[in-house]
């Protein structure tokens, strides 16, 4: 009961201080604000913000940026429905079925999904932080080396190949094509230049948010101009319809499942809410009975993803929270935070700074819960921009997805590989590629390529060694069998039906 | 051994630097420069810009956070940031050199430039190419064990466990080949003749999670950024890489303690501006960084990160020199490992 007894101080604690309810409310609705703007993320509002912590005492610094965590993951997921612009890295699976199903008039109930699905994975995942933060951060840090995270990278690029593209070979060469986007730039091991050809602003290699905005954002643009052009272009319905319960209950295995993966990743230094929410999306193509429906505006997508990404926010807190341990940039921006006030994230706080702790805790489970409130309005309000005629919306759309590319590092060449991104997108995706699959691939394979590299030099270079890490080998075996599997149902399955 | 007796001098003014500037600057080393200064014509009329050529997260982005609040708080004048993270740097040193070079926009940068040009002389030399406005920190390396290890406990024990271990013992360190990590391990495993496996981590966070989590077995860093694993008791420095120890790790053994007659590398970081900027307005620069680095805010700054152990501020001159001895020192550790030095 202590556990019930802390939430009920820090709650107190909360809402008795008005200064406390301002922080916290300007954290709900600034992270939702910035997490929605595209060009600007939460990590804008965050970095703007940083200096002024300084003014207010630790627990609402602490509080504050914690708040914008929670509510920023949520707020990307709007443009990435509506306009197939994530908002922030983590809603890019949101938009591959949520803008499908605002072109079929089924806006609202993407977004209401969203809404309701990142307060509940949010919600779980801070109750679970405020019971057991201490031992998960110990248990994850233990269980979870590089091999370990290799393997889950490549359990993730085997399931993630049978994502939106039309054939095995056109999903394999998709995930190849966004490993070898990955290989440009410094290697992460020798820190050897590769493919830079001699410009030095591609030594810092082809970040994922301009190649994202230019096969969503950029490339819808292309096709739907060529749609005005053709004279065939529709404007999408406006529809604000919630989903049911009845919806929503028919996917919760698909939340459950989600919050476990959101979970799993967000506790996982370095990985966080963009892999959570990838991971999320391609497990719940594998387990449907009817994966080749995702990618075409299936609900399930937008929940997996949702759930997955905010499920990681409370996650990514117990490591910092625990062992000082940052997930992400976001949480790595606390630790300044922390420092401004002559404190340090990690073990000790729980033992000088308690009454800190549980007013975050507390705070971050009421702003995942004023999601449900704040996104309602959200929802009845924001959907009516889909009104706005295509040849005014077109530009606007241009140019925040050409702020959001050079937001990013403040680097001209992202500019340049978002355009790059939007006419390839608006190829490949008459060709039966997967796009989904070339991101993933880019994401994945620089955090494959370093955790193999390190895995090898930890196994000193025997392969072998990843049978005796349990964990590693269970995910290696469950990769390749979900590779099999994939071989199987695109060539044997297909034989046996032709032969039928 | 001609190129150890290279470096051990060498090293020797980097280290007598440093002594010197401790004596020199017990109290704080900018106190005698004026409370305020006038700019040229105005200068600065409008805020100025910072590159920073990594994250907002890391050391650097975060003594640029403290310098720039610094300038501002005692000249009023604003200092964007601007992060062009990527290349170890060199993207930003690239974004800055494209800069007009009116003296409003300023550099960041780490001893990593040093070492970019000493491999390749065609990156900028920051002692020359730039003008170094300031050096506002300057540390030392340490190895660390978890504080709970039973394996080996001290540096003696550890070397011995590792040597045992025949290759299959591991160290957390950056991934950069030639960087002042590897550089520095290698002084040590070519000194005690162990073999231990290095594994790169690019981050810190996941380098300091993998000793944390038992995934290896030790770690390279510099004191600043694991004290909050130093004041948890969760980590253990077993090595200090100073020639001798600071007074606040008198119980860690120095290089001297532990038998090694080589010179370590340091970690510095400071700040320039381009070396055709308007001389009144890089006088203003001038002033304005070397004041700030007095500023109470900045040096609380600089305590917490454990950057007053050894005397971290060089004045331009003072700057010019450190680049240049480490520039000498790299290209003959290079040549020594076969990088190609030019």
């Amino acid at each position: 009961m202590n556990v019930i007894d802390n939430f009920i101080g820090g709650t107190f604690a909360l809402f008795s201080d008005p200064v406390g309810i301002l922080v916290f409310l300007g954290g709900v609705l600034g992270g939702m604000l910035f997490g929605a703007i595209p060009g600007v993320s939460m990590l804008t509002l965050a970095a703007i913000l940083l200096p002024f912590t300084a003014h207010l005492s630790a627990e609402h610094g602490i509080m504050l940026f914690s708040v914008i965590y929670c509510t920023g993951v949520y707020g990307g997921a709007i443009t990435a429905i509506l306009f197939n612009i994530p908002g922030a890295p983590e809603n890019a699976p949101t938009a591959f079925d949520g803008y499908p199903m605002t072109q079929k008039g089924q806006a609202g109930k993407a977004v209401g999904a969203a809404v309701m699905c990142s307060a509940l994975g949010g919600t779980v995942s801070a109750i679970v932080m405020m019971v057991a933060t201490a031992p998960i951060a110990n248990w994850a840090i233990s269980a979870f080396g590089p091999p370990e995270i290799f393997a889950l990278v490549f359990f993730g690029l085997a399931v993630a190949a049978s994502v939106g593209a039309k054939t095995f070979w056109k999903g394999w060469l998709s995930i190849l094509a966004g490993l070898l986007i990955a290989i440009v730039g410094l290697d992460p091991v020798g820190g050897i230049a590769r493919y830079d050809f001699g410009m030095p602003y591609l030594l810092a290699g082809i970040h994922f948010i301009p190649v994202i905005l230019g096969f969503f954002a950029v490339a819808e643009i292309f096709v739907q101009a060529e749609k005005k052009v053709t004279g065939s272009f529709k404007a999408p319905k406006v529809g604000v319809a919630f989903p049911s319960l009845g919806e929503l209950l028919a996917h919760k295995i698909a939340v459950v499942r989600s919050i476990i993966i959101g979970f799993f990743c967000g506790i996982l230094p370095g990985i966080g809410a963009t892999l959570a929410a990838f991971m999320g999306y391609n497990e719940a193509v594998r387990w449907s009975k009817k994966p080749e429906e995702f990618g075409t505006g299936k609900l399930e997508g937008v929940i997996s993803s949702e759930t997955a990404n905010n499920a990681a926010t409370g996650a990514a807190m117990i490591p910092l929270l625990a062992l000082g341990l940052p997930g992400g940039a976001l949480t790595a921006m606390m630790v300044g935070v922390f420092q401004m006030h002559d404190m340090e994230p990690g073990p000790l706080v729980f033992l000088t700074s308690a009454d800190l702790v549980w007013v975050v805790f507390a705070a971050m489970f009421f702003a995942n819960l004023s999601i449900l409130l704040i996104g309602y309005l959200e929802t009845r309000t924001i959907i009516n921009l889909l009104k706005v005629p295509f040849q005014f919306l077109a530009p606007l759309i241009l140019m925040l997805a050409t702020i959001g590319a050079y937001a990013v590092r403040g680097l001209s060449v992202d500019v340049v590989a978002m355009f790059v991104a939007g006419v390839v997108g608006f190829f490949l995706r008459r060709s039966g590629y997967s796009l989904p699959g070339i991101v993933l691939g880019l994401i994945l394979g620089r955090i494959g390529e370093q955790t193999f590299a390190q895995a090898m030099q930890m196994l000193h270079f025997e392969w072998t060694g990843f049978a005796g890490r349990p964990i590693a080998l269970a995910l290696i075996v469950a990769g390749f069998l979900t590779l099999l599997s994939s071989i199987y149902g695109a060539f044997f399955k297909k034989r046996k039906t032709s032969d039928a | 051994m001609k190129i150890k007796n290279h470096l051990a001098t060498a090293a020797l003014t980097l280290t007598a630097m440093t002594l010197s500037a401790n004596v020199a600057y017990a109290a704080c080393a900018t106190d005698d420069l004026p409370d305020s200064m006038d700019g040229p014509g105005g200068f600065p009329e409008r805020a100025l810009t910072m590159i920073v050529p990594y994250g907002p997260a890391g050391g650097s982005g975060q003594v640029a956070q403290a310098m720039a609040e610094a300038v501002t708080e005692l000249t009023g004048v604003a200092i964007n940031r601007d992060h062009k993270p990527g290349g170890s740097g060199s993207v930003g040193m690239t974004a800055y050199m494209a800069q007009p070079a009116d003296g409003y926009s300023v550099l960041e940068h780490i001893d990593d430039a040093a070492s970019a040009h000493a491999l390749d002389s065609s990156q900028p030399n920051p002692a020359e190419d730039l003008i170094p406005l300031v050096t506002s920190q300057i540390t030392f390396s340490q190895i660390y064990i978890r504080a709970n290890e039973d394996r080996f406990t001290d540096w003696d024990s550890f070397v011995e466990w590792v040597k045992a271990q025949d290759g299959k013992a591991t160290i957390a360190n950056v991934s950069k080949e030639g960087s002042m990590e590897r550089v520095n391990m290698k002084f040590i495993t070519d000194a005690t003749g162990m073999k231990i496996q290095q594994i790169s981590f690019d981050k810190g966070s996941p380098r300091y999670g993998a000793l944390a989590g038992g995934q290896v077995d030790a770690l390279f860093e510099q004191p600043g950024d694991v004290r909050t694993f130093l004041d948890a008791g969760t980590f253990k420095p077993i090595l200090t890489l100073l020639k001798e120890a600071p007074d606040v790790f008198a119980d860690v053994p120095s290089l001297t303690d532990a038998g090694f007659d080589f010179e370590p590398l340091l970690r510095f970081r400071g700040f320039y501006v381009h070396k055709d900027a308007p001389e009144d307005r890089v006088k203003w620069l001038q002033w304005a960084f070397q004041k700030a680095y007095c500023q109470e805010s900045y040096q609380k700054y600089n305590e917490s990160k454990f950057m007053t152990l050894i005397e971290s501020f060089r004045d331009t001159e003072g700057s010019r020199d450190l680049i240049t001895s480490t520039i000498k020192l790299y290209r003959d550790v290079y040549k020594e490992m076969g990088l190609s030095a030019n």
